[in-house]
């Protein structure tokens, strides 16, 4: 069950560089492509993203849910911390608000905590919630993003 | 081609579009490049232990799909905000029953802008989103905001 005493937690701070073959390989994997010559070229070509006006090699927009699973022992252990069962998890919702770019070779900077924990609907039918707030901060001090990751527990 | 502010109206339809059907080694693959690596979504032993018959995809490939959908008609650096929620789960296509499984795992992204505003001295745009099946099936809804020039 998800644990009411989580509210409010806050994860240790994690601070990992955006690694350019990583931002690749994501970019191959949800566009459903084989190799890389077959993705847009801002995501492999520092000159081409340049031209298309990006500060260097972008990240796609739901790249930054990586962070999630590159730390704290990844989803099994974060599962566990948060008090929720696996086998249970469901992932029910999650939104990015986009402040600034990340771009490959920036070095990033991530908070997350538990904003929220609550028991949905009544009974058999009551799910638990667990709301996470994730702020990533590059190496100017910038928010250049915001996340919210809404969790089920069925 | 890049679209401006003003060439977009409300009511105007995002471009549909189609992924491939989804094969257990796009599941492998996004396991890999997220680190996703919930056995819910490869190991079909898992699967059978918590009695359910088939594994699933991640619905955040799923969104991934619809942002990738996003940025091929809206560029990536113009988004200011994107949020789904997920409606249901989807099973990859079995490659020994291509023909009966694959409309389950194509999914379909399409869109709507049903607001034009200025904002924080930007022109945005507020398109909603809707990621459905071959089969009609709803996977996820949800929105984006871009600016735009």
């Amino acid at each position: 069950m998800a644990d009411k005493s989580k509210l409010g937690m806050e994860f240790p701070a994690y601070t990992f560089t955006v690694e350019k073959d990583k931002i690749i390989e994501f970019a191959i994997a949800v566009s459903q492509k084989e190799n890389k010559e077959q993705i847009n070229p801002i995501y492999y070509d520092e000159e081409a993203a340049k031209k298309a006006g990006y500060q260097g090699i972008p990240v796609p927009p739901t790249f930054p849910t990586c962070t999630f699973f590159w730390t704290g022992g990844g989803l099994v252990a974060l599962t566990k911390t948060l008090g929720i069962d696996i086998n249970k998890l469901l992932h029910r919702e999650e939104e990015y608000e986009y402040f600034g770019s990340i771009s490959a070779g920036d070095v990033i900077t991530r908070k997350m905590k538990v904003i929220d924990v609550l028991k949905k609907g009544n009974g058999n039918k009551s799910v638990e919630v667990t709301v996470l707030e994730t702020d990533l901060i590059n190496q100017r001090g910038e928010l250049v993003l915001k996340s919210r990751t809404r969790l089920l527990e069925r | 081609m890049a679209v401006n502010y003003d060439d977009i109206e409300v009511g105007n339809k995002m471009p549909v579009y189609t992924s491939a059907p989804i094969t257990r080694t796009h599941l492998v693959r996004y396991a890999g490049a997220s680190g996703d690596f919930n056995p819910l979504h490869h190991d079909e032993t898992f699967i059978k232990m918590i009695g359910s018959k088939n594994v699933i995809a991640h619905g955040m490939l799923i969104m991934g799909i619809v942002g990738e959908a996003i940025t091929s008609w809206i560029e990536n650096k113009y988004l200011r905000r994107f949020n789904t929620r997920f409606l249901s789960m989807t099973e990859p296509a079995d490659l020994d029953d291509m023909e009966n499984t694959k409309d389950r795992a194509t999914i379909i992204v399409s869109g709507e802008v049903v607001k034009k505003y200025e904002e924080n001295g930007e022109k945005r745009i507020l398109c909603d989103i809707i990621a459905q099946d071959a089969l009609g099936s709803k996977k996820l809804s949800g929105f984006f905001i871009a600016a735009l020039p």
